[in-house]
């Protein structure tokens, strides 16, 4: 008969695939989302109530699962689930109804909504500290929202940057990127923190509109004339676009070279499609950790959200192209103990 | 535990070490809390005061360099004077309550603020990104982030910062036996893996 031995172990969450985690370590396994159903804790008598407001996708049930049960002890939990016919009143009906002394919103669609409540709103007394996770440029988007704070959703250049460079036989000191005018203020940002790490983000702005050409032009040079050791694609639909301006712009440049590519999303991870080396993606089930700590925190801090900075992402994953990598910058022997999911 | 791999890579790793043994690594305090109360497992191996948190007897002891314990340690950027009033993170080994009344007992106050992450290696990022003055860990812990980072740490020892190694609990008696001499028979490459060097019979 067999027996259960339960390690509780690493403090990684990358075992938790059954629950849907985007990673697993080193095998090479693909998860499978297990379905997960909305059940929120029995509520408790005087306790203060937390909203979430999420679509009911996977990723966003994985920040949920571990929000909850961490939040679960010392707060009610009520989760209302946003889907594309959601509008705004039904939204603020649901807030209007349920009276969160917190309200947790995730992705952009929500925000909006969030936003047009507040604004049908305004003047109408205070409304309940807002944490924001897993919505895009969240620094931007902040200044347009009432009493709200929360996690950044990109994962900062230095932390893919410190990633490929623990596992990489080859020196990181200098990386390329590109980016549109939008992007600046984030770029300068990234820039200030990979200075702290001793890595120099080589930079190049592209212009409002640019085509194929430019972009390879743009990405040639860092290559060949500023001798970037790595290129760093930001997740922007206007550098991907398609299969086709990938194969003309990025693809092309690299052709030839034996420069990693650090991304942003895993399915650009692709061994018998090459391009990028390596993909740093946030752990969603952490981030649901990071998410409670930023409630406990307003809550002992009086509830002031707009005080609180908006906080970046502490814990990713990391999908590797082993071949690629090891032929290229080389990996170092204990490589593949440090990294979430080895394509091969 | 806080170790320096991926807890994927641990899981397959020990399942292939211990025949007759279905292993289930859990990354988190809570799903391993939920887990150990909804359907008990065998054997818990996991640092000794999480096992003593979760009422449960430590039938063999993880040693190294002849302890049961470990020395923790406060890095922080460049030397830090005092962490009162400070932020200091930390992996969340007993989640939200027994993490911070673990850091306050090692710091020896409660005049400081405590940030839990998932994993060890993300404690990296709170020094970086400026989120936390400083961060506890085990010393065995400081070799692996000095090569991460090029950050100018400063590493101070914590005054009776001692913490209990791995350890295993048996929670089924009928295991006992079985469970014994699997994990005695663990070589050295995988008692590596876990943090220890040898075991003792409790």
């Amino acid at each position: 008969m067999k027996r259960r031995l339960t390690p509780l172990a690493a403090r990684a969450l990358f075992s938790l695939a059954l629950a849907g985690c985007a990673t697993t370590g080193g095998g090479g396994n693909v998860p499978v989302a297990a379905p997960q159903q909305i059940v929120d804790p029995a509520p408790r008598p005087g306790a203060p109530l937390v909203l979430i407001a999420m679509p009911d996708s996977s990723e966003f049930l994985d920040v949920r699962r571990t929000l909850v049960a961490e939040i679960r002890k010392n707060f009610n939990v009520s989760t209302y689930v946003v889907g594309p016919s959601t509008t705004a009143k039904d939204f603020g009906q649901e807030l209007a109804k349920v009276a969160p002394t917190c309200v947790v919103v995730m992705n952009n669609a929500t925000v909006n909504l969030l936003r047009e409540v507040q604004h049908a709103r305004a003047g109408a007394g205070p409304f309940p500290p807002t944490v924001v996770v897993m919505s895009s440029f969240l620094e931007e988007l902040r200044p347009t929202l009432t009493n709200a704070t929360g996690i950044a959703y990109e994962v900062p250049g230095v932390t893919a940057f410190i990633n490929l460079r623990s596992i990489s036989r080859a020196p990181l000191k200098r990386v390329g990127v590109v980016y549109r005018p939008p992007f600046r203020g984030f770029i300068e940002r990234q820039e200030r923190l990979a200075a702290r790490e001793q890595i120099e983000l080589v930079k190049t702005e592209l212009p409002k509109d640019f085509g194929a050409g430019e972009l390879r032009a743009a990405l040639q040079s860092l290559l060949v004339d500023k001798h970037v050791d790595a290129l760093w694609m930001l997740n922007d639909n206007g550098l991907i676009r398609s299969r086709e301006f990938l194969d003309q712009t990025w693809r092309a440049a690299l052709r030839d070279t034996r420069v990693p590519l650090i991304v942003g999303v895993p399915n650009l991870i692709d061994a018998q499609s090459p391009l990028g080396s390596i993909a740093v993606v946030p752990d969603h089930e952490a981030l649901g950790l990071q998410a409670a700590n930023l409630i406990f925190d307003l809550s002992s801090e009086g509830w002031d959200a707009q005080a609180h900075d908006v906080e970046l992402p502490l814990s990713v994953k990391t999908v590797v192209d082993v071949k690629q990598l090891s032929a290229t910058v080389g990996l170092k022997d204990d490589a593949l103990r440090h990294i979430d999911k080895a394509v091969e | 535990m806080q170790l320096d791999t991926k807890s994927s890579i641990l899981e397959k790793t020990l399942q292939a070490r211990l025949p007759g043994l279905t292993v289930t690594v859990f990354g988190r305090f809570r799903d391993f809390q939920d887990a150990f109360a909804s359907k008990p497992p065998a054997a818990v191996l996991a640092v000794s005061p999480l096992l003593e948190q979760e009422h449960q007897r430590v039938t063999i002891q993880g040693t190294r360099g002849g302890k049961d314990w470990e020395p923790y340690v406060l890095v922080s950027v460049g030397p830090m004077k005092s962490v009162d009033g400070k932020t200091v993170g930390i992996v969340d080994l007993f989640g939200h309550d027994g993490t911070q009344a673990f850091a306050a007992s090692l710091l020896k106050t409660n005049d400081v603020k405590i940030k839990r992450v998932a994993k060890i290696e993300d404690l990296l990022p709170l020094i970086e990104f400026s989120a936390a003055d400083a961060i506890l860990i085990p010393q065995a812990g400081v070799k692996r982030l000095t090569e991460r980072t090029r950050l100018p740490l400063t590493v101070r020892e914590l005054p009776n910062g001692r913490f209990g190694l791995p350890a295993v609990g048996v929670v089924d008696p009928a295991a006992r036996d079985a469970v014994v001499r699997l994990i005695e028979g663990l070589d050295a490459q995988t008692r590596g893996l876990i943090g220890v060097e040898g075991w003792e019979l409790k």
